[in-house]
């Protein structure tokens, strides 16, 4: 998927039907087109979209690779609007919004992950 | 369930929403039946009291019922138990259903439009509230003939909406002195707006109709995010520029994931006093494109007819002030494809995650 797609929520993309917390480092969503998505939660913490993270005007990634913890962890998530979710970290970071799509593309089941390098 | 009851059950089983695609026994609509002898008398529960079939659906009912062997009379009363767009957000927990009114434009009338559609949604027999979401410029108080006092107070926080024509009434223009401009940096809009989500005591409403500012800023993201939108509803004039805006409306809403409604073409035509015939004064086509290029349906087209100004100026609506003019009936015809749209969006059904999504993380 581009970046461009990413960062635009299709009309009539899909929208999580189920949200779900799998094991202490994984997050599971299961969405209204049945797929089954699940990620660690430090991979979405890393790809958090806010503009402390990713610079607003170049894009650049702020986030040093490496720089976040294996002990990274969500302590709430919640929904905004109906377009996106809102993350709470355990390191203090709240401020990113994660459209549904940036959430679909970010998938790490097996089949996703074998399209991503195919 | 005596047989006279199967049979009529039945008969009723055949009649069909046109907009839900169901019949209306299985839709539940059907409610407190009675049957003595050949006398029958039952309830009609719609989802809304706008639904612009109304008259279609009784009559249908009715000639169903009477044609079968044994019934003498039919009583249908049509009756409407607005539901609610499925939301568990701490805020507007009394409104069932919450309508935005959008353009990327200024000018196109969706004040107009909003207080309008309000009050035929009232006239039908809902409960309507009306925000106005323009900081800067609002206008809903004039054109609903309530003068400039500062909103009642309550307990906690809370104060009370104004009322006037039946509807519940919140703009900014109460919280200045008439005349003094609001003259805020834009994080403080997205304050205003959610003090009119939380703060303000509305009471049971079946629909709360928000007349959003032009352009895609601080009050349409803090609205998206924080109220809990049944659907958007856009506002265009027919001219083709104005598309370059209106589009933008719509996108705004698709991105944000909330469902559009549809378009309505306001300042359509202009009939004037010596002919009947229909001048086109800003060319036309522009809603009807907009509704065919995004897969919308096109809601209305409102004449432009000055009577609708002069009644916005005086404060008592057109929908109230001219219950027979053209652009009254476009106005009413509106409010019924709007409450229609909604209650089809809600039979789909489709379970999704709602707006009040919480979720603690678990060691």
């Amino acid at each position: 998927m581009t970046d461009e797609a990413v960062k635009k929520n299709q009309p009539d993309g899909p929208s999580p039907k189920d949200i779900k917390q799998v094991d202490a480092k994984t997050l599971g969503i299961s969405w209204s087109d049945g797929h089954e998505s699940v990620y660690p939660v430090k991979l979405l913490r890393e790809k958090c979209p806010c503009a402390h993270c990713i610079d607003e005007w170049s894009g650049e990634k702020k986030i040093k690779p490496g720089s976040i913890p294996d002990s990274i962890r969500p302590l709430k998530l919640n929904a905004v609007g109906l377009y996106a979710l809102q993350f709470e970290w355990n390191d203090g970071h709240s401020t990113g919004l994660y459209p549904h799509n940036l959430l679909r593309s970010l998938c790490q089941c097996q089949e996703c992950i074998a399209e991503s390098v195919a | 369930m005596s047989d006279l009851q199967i049979k009529i059950m039945a008969a009723l089983k055949t009649v069909m929403d046109p907009d839900l695609h169901k019949n209306i026994v299985d839709l539940g609509f059907i409610k407190n039946m009675e049957v003595k002898g050949g006398q029958v008398k039952f309830d009609v529960e719609l989802t809304t009291p706008a639904c612009p079939v109304k008259e279609q659906l009784k009559s249908e009912c009715s000639t169903k019922v009477q044609e079968i062997e044994g019934v003498d009379s039919v009583e249908v009363n049509m009756t409407a138990n607005v539901r609610a767009s499925e939301h568990s957000q701490p805020v507007l927990t009394g409104v069932k259903n919450i309508i935005a009114v959008a353009s990327g434009k200024g000018g196109v009338g969706k004040s107009t439009v909003s207080t309008n559609m309000a009050i035929a949604l009232s006239q039908t027999g809902a409960t309507v509230g009306l925000m106005d979401g323009d900081i800067y410029g609002p206008s809903i108080p004039k054109m609903m003939g309530i003068p400039i006092t500062p909103p009642k107070g309550g307990p906690n926080n809370k104060f009370f909406p104004h009322e006037n024509h039946g509807i519940k009434v919140v703009s900014a223009a109460f919280l200045t002195e008439e005349g003094q401009p609001l003259m805020l940096r834009g994080p403080m809009l997205g304050g205003i707006i959610t003090q009119f989500l939380q703060n303000v005591e509305w009471g049971e409403l079946d629909y709360l109709v928000i007349d959003l500012p032009p352009g895609t800023g601080d009050v349409q993201l803090t609205l998206t995010q924080k109220a809990p939108l049944s659907g958007g509803v856009i506002v265009t004039t027919p001219q083709q520029i104005s598309l370059i805006d209106a589009e933008k409306g719509v996108k705004m809403f698709e991105q944000v994931k909330v469902p559009v409604l549809g378009v309505v073409e306001n300042m359509s035509y202009f009939v004037c006093d010596g002919c009947d015939k229909k001048h086109y004064l800003f060319q036309s086509g522009a809603g009807k494109s907009l509704a065919e290029q995004f897969k919308i349906p096109l809601l209305g087209e409102v004449p432009f007819i000055p009577d609708v100004v002069i009644s916005g100026d005086n404060g008592v609506p057109i929908t109230l002030s001219q219950p027979d003019s053209p652009a009254t009936k476009a106005y009413q015809a509106l409010a019924g494809q709007v409450a229609a749209q909604i209650s089809i969006n809600q039979a789909k059904g489709d379970s999704k995650v709602g707006a009040g999504f919480e979720l603690a993380w678990k060691e």
